[in-house]
Order: structure tokens, then sequence, then C-alpha cells
């Protein structure tokens, strides 16, 4: 009889996952480089207009987070795209708001979501939410190449829940990651928003965290038609075929998006109302 | 020394008879289609039975922990990687079954110079309605078997029928809300684990004692853990624990 240290005998042919539950181990062990965009100089030359630009925000208030997005992807000074969803909900209890390359943003996403998955179900456990932190720090650790290449560098929001709260934190494309404890925002239509926040929260009548559900709604629309206004690359509402940004929002106990028809209500009353 | 046709066979049949005894005891798992999606139930006194698989997927084993430790890697690993290079919706029990887990059980059945896998399987799979809900029952000689609305994932052929009547006979008509079928799986785990005088039933079935039948459920609820996993049609992407209710079992 032969022997074998193995817990099945015919073992030799199974596709046992890493004990480490992370799954790009898995991937390498089929030989799949999750990330795989190795290209020299003259390869990247070509490809200096893909898509980017947008404007994400996220920002505290009396339920949890409010995440929102709009939702134009640009190439060079062309519009690729205005239906671009870039909140992305990861395994049902965080999301995962994007900026940058929506090529290896989106992938990244990708990842992350069958990551959490993956570790839950091969460790049965949640993975910590340091744990969900590094995961992402590392993709765009590893997705550093083709950022100082120009043209995949991805700057991500990320807001998850720890406990009772939600936290909110941004990402540099390094892979540095810093909490954003009231708001945070990201892309080329963020200044004018993180302006804005700053402002409200310091000097408002209400903190942000004081916001009613209604008004932060209505903040967030009102943010993202001011940048739009101002940077080209973030999508504003048109009038003839009108998508809105996506908003989501995580508390400590659901996730829910924002449904197209009171966002369609918002915009029409109290975002593009003439004084 | 297997060379031989005859003596090949007569270590088969003396490895199934060695893996039914090994399975013997094993307490069973139960699967049923409901309107919310599919509840899988069953008791363990060590190790959990009842596992998330994948998205809309779970897995059980009846046996060898180790072994089902093993084919449950397996089926993860094989899953995800199928999932992340195509799509969630390309991955499917039917193909986990048939490509991934079958074929390994059957050859290790057949490979008669190696220890035996001491396992049973059950891969469980939501539909977007009850009437799509899929069932597979893979045993640890490769063969599967197939069911919609029900299965009894047990140690061997003849407990299996048996006990699938059993849950048949008391299941209300398919898809029932969850809330009607969660009793029936209480009565059915007391009426498998003990006897008619341990659960204060006279030999006709007739209730004589009611105290001792909720002092018999008391004992189950003590003695060995319950395992409740919904894989919830409105929550594809993650099973739901359903923690034991005391009135299930009496």
């Amino acid at each position: 009889m032969k022997t074998t240290e193995s817990l099945f005998p015919s073992e030799e042919g199974l596709r046992l996952p890493p004990r480490s539950g992370y799954l790009p181990d898995l991937l390498r062990g089929h030989s799949l480089d999750p990330l795989r965009s190795r290209l020299s100089g003259a390869e990247t030359a070509g490809l200096k207009g893909v898509a980017h630009g947008t404007t994400i925000l996220a920002f505290h208030f009396s339920e949890g987070v409010l995440v929102a997005g709009d939702r134009r992807a640009t190439a060079s000074n062309r519009i690729m795209s205005n239906r671009v969803d870039k909140i992305l909900e990861i395994d049902g209890s965080a999301l995962l708001a994007i900026s940058g390359s929506p090529a290896m943003a989106l992938e990244m996403g990708r990842i992350l979501d069958h990551s959490l998955k993956f570790y839950r179900r091969s460790q049965l456990a949640e993975i910590s939410l340091e744990g969900k932190l590094r995961i992402l720090a590392q993709l765009l650790k590893e997705n550093l190449p083709m950022a100082v290449e120009g043209i995949g560098a991805v700057a991500p929001l990320f807001v998850a829940r720890d406990g009772e709260a939600v936290r909110i934190y941004f990402y540099d494309i390094l892979g540095a990651h810093f909490e954003g404890v009231e708001f945070s925002v990201g892309g080329s239509g963020s200044p004018e928003v993180q302006g804005i926040l700053r402002y409200l929260d310091r000097w408002g009548e209400k903190k942000l965290r004081s916001l009613s559900r209604a008004e932060a709604l209505l903040l967030s629309l009102r943010l993202l038609e001011t940048a739009s206004y101002f940077d080209a690359a973030t999508g504003g509402v048109g009038g003839q075929d009108p998508v809105y940004p996506v908003i989501r929002i995580l508390t400590p106990s659901s996730l829910e998006t924002v449904a197209d028809e009171q966002i369609a209500s918002l915009y029409r009353n109290e975002v593009m109302r003439v004084r | 020394m297997f060379d031989e046709p005859y003596r090949w066979i007569d270590a088969i049949h003396q490895r199934r008879d060695y893996i039914a005894a090994q399975l013997e005891r094993a307490t069973p798992v139960l699967a049923v289609s409901v309107a919310e999606g599919i509840i899988l139930a069953t008791f363990h006194r060590q190790t959990p039975k009842i596992f998330e698989l994948y998205d809309r997927m779970a897995l059980a084993g009846v046996g060898h922990p180790a072994d089902l430790e093993s084919v449950r890697g397996h089926l993860l690993s094989m899953a995800h990687v199928e999932g992340f290079q195509r799509s969630t919706s390309d991955v499917t029990i039917e193909r986990l079954a048939l490509f991934g887990l079958a074929p390994k059980l059957k050859g290790a059945f057949e490979d008669v110079s190696v220890p035996p896998v001491i396992l049973n399987v059950l891969l469980a799979e939501i539909g977007p309605d009850p009437s799509k809900d899929l069932l597979l029952q893979v045993s640890y000689d490769g063969n599967i078997l197939r069911s919609s609305c029900y299965a009894v994932l047990g140690p061997d052929d003849e407990s299996r029928t048996k006990d699938s009547q059993l849950l048949k006979e008391r299941l209300p008509a398919h898809p029932a809300p969850l809330s009607a079928v969660l009793p029936v799986m209480g009565r059915f785990f007391l009426e498998v684990l003990y006897s008619p005088e341990e659960r204060g039933h006279d030999e006709s079935g007739n209730l004589v004692d009611p105290e001792k039948a909720a002092e018999c459920g008391r004992r189950l609820l003590t003695e060995r853990v319950w395992e409740g996993v919904l894989l919830d049609r409105s929550t594809p992407s993650r099973v739901r624990r359903i923690p034991a209710d005391p009135g299930w079992f009496r």
C-alpha cells in the first residue's frame, strides 16, 4: 500500500487552495497573474490616451457613509462612455469608488471582491478590515509598473464596516492608505468638491455627520454637478438622454443603491432649478 | 496482488464494505428547496458538515472530516479560478460535480492500493426561482444522483431511500416557505436519531408522553451542534446561518 502525507489519497491533480486564503496566490498557482501587464516603454507609448477622468466622493452622514460618482470615462479629449458605474460593491459589505484607469481599477475591484469571498469561504472566517485594506494596497503596489508608465494609475476610495462603525479610506497610486475621517474625494474633478466639503464641515450650518439622508443625497448631487461644471472629464446630466450619478449608501447594517427615479426627481427639482 | 480481475473485484467489494461500515453512524444532511432558496441542515458532534462553496452554491459532506476538507478545498479552488477567469454565472455545481469531483472520487475508490476516501457529498445550487434549484449527490465511488426539491445525504443507498421517503411524507408542497419546512426537519432528526420510546411515542407512532418528547428535543440540542444554512435567493453571494429554534424539535 502506498503511503501518502496528503489527506486525500489521489491528491495528485487536486487543486487545493493556498493556505493564505489570498486569491492572487491561488490564481498564480494556476499560471494566472491577475494584474499581468508588464509592458515596455515602446509598448506603452501607444496607450497614453486610455480612458480615465472622474469625480468620486464619500462622506459621513447621520446614517452611515454616502459614496457617489459621476458616470463619464474619457480618453484624452474624447468621451469614451457616459454610463460607467464607478462605485463598486465589494462582497456585499464594502464599497470601492474608482478613479484613474478604468481597465486596471475595474480589475482591481473584481479581484478584491473575489478575494474577500474566497477568504471567507476557504478560511471559514471574515477577513479583518485591516486585511481588506492590505489586499487593496497590495494590488495597487503590484500595479505600480503600469502606474509609473502613466497609463494604469488607480487611486481608489474604499469604504467598509469596522464593527458598528463605517470608515472611509483613500489610497495613493503606490498603495498607501489613510482614513478620511469626515470625507474623501478622488479624480480629476475632486479639488472643487474637496474645498466645498471642507468648508461645509467646518463652517456650514450642520456638520456633515449630522446631515439627514435627504440632505446628504442632495449635497452629493450638487457636488458632482459643480465638479462637472469645472472638469471636462467629469460627466454631468445631459438633457436629451439623462444618465444620473451612481449613489450607494453603506450603513453598519445595510448596503443600498439609491434608485435612479429618486435621483432624477432630486435633479429636476433641487439641482437643475433656475433661480 | 491485484493483477487478477477476481482479486481486484474482491478488493473493491471489501473496500465498499469498509467504507459503508465507516459511514454507518453518520447523521444525515437534509437539503430542501424552499421559496426563499435552499435550506441545508444537519447535526454534528465535532466538525461542521455544511459549507458555503461559491455564489449560489453550498457543499455538504458526511464521512471523514479530513476527506471532506480535501474535497472542499479542491472545489473551492476550481470554482474560484473558473469564476474569476470567466463569470460567476459560468460556475455551476453540474460542472463541478461532473468534471471536478466525480472522476476524482471514482479514481480514488478504484485505486485499491491507496487508502479509501470515506465521504459522500451533496452539492446545492439555487436558481432564479425554486423550479430551477438543483441538488447533486456524489457518492464515494463517483456516482451522481440528481434531485431538485429535496435530498437526504446519508451513509448509503438503503438509508437514503428510507430517509427520503420519511422526509417526503412530511414535507409540504414544493415550494413551501422556510418557516414551514424547518419544523419538519426538526421532527425528522428526532425520528431518525432517537427511538419511539425515547421520543415519548408508542409503537404505532402516537405521542403518549409530551414531557418525554420535549426532553428528547432538549437532549438533541445539547448533545449535538445544529447546522442550518440557507442559500438565499435574495443574497446569492453569501449564505445565511439559521439558528435552531427549540420549538422545531418536539
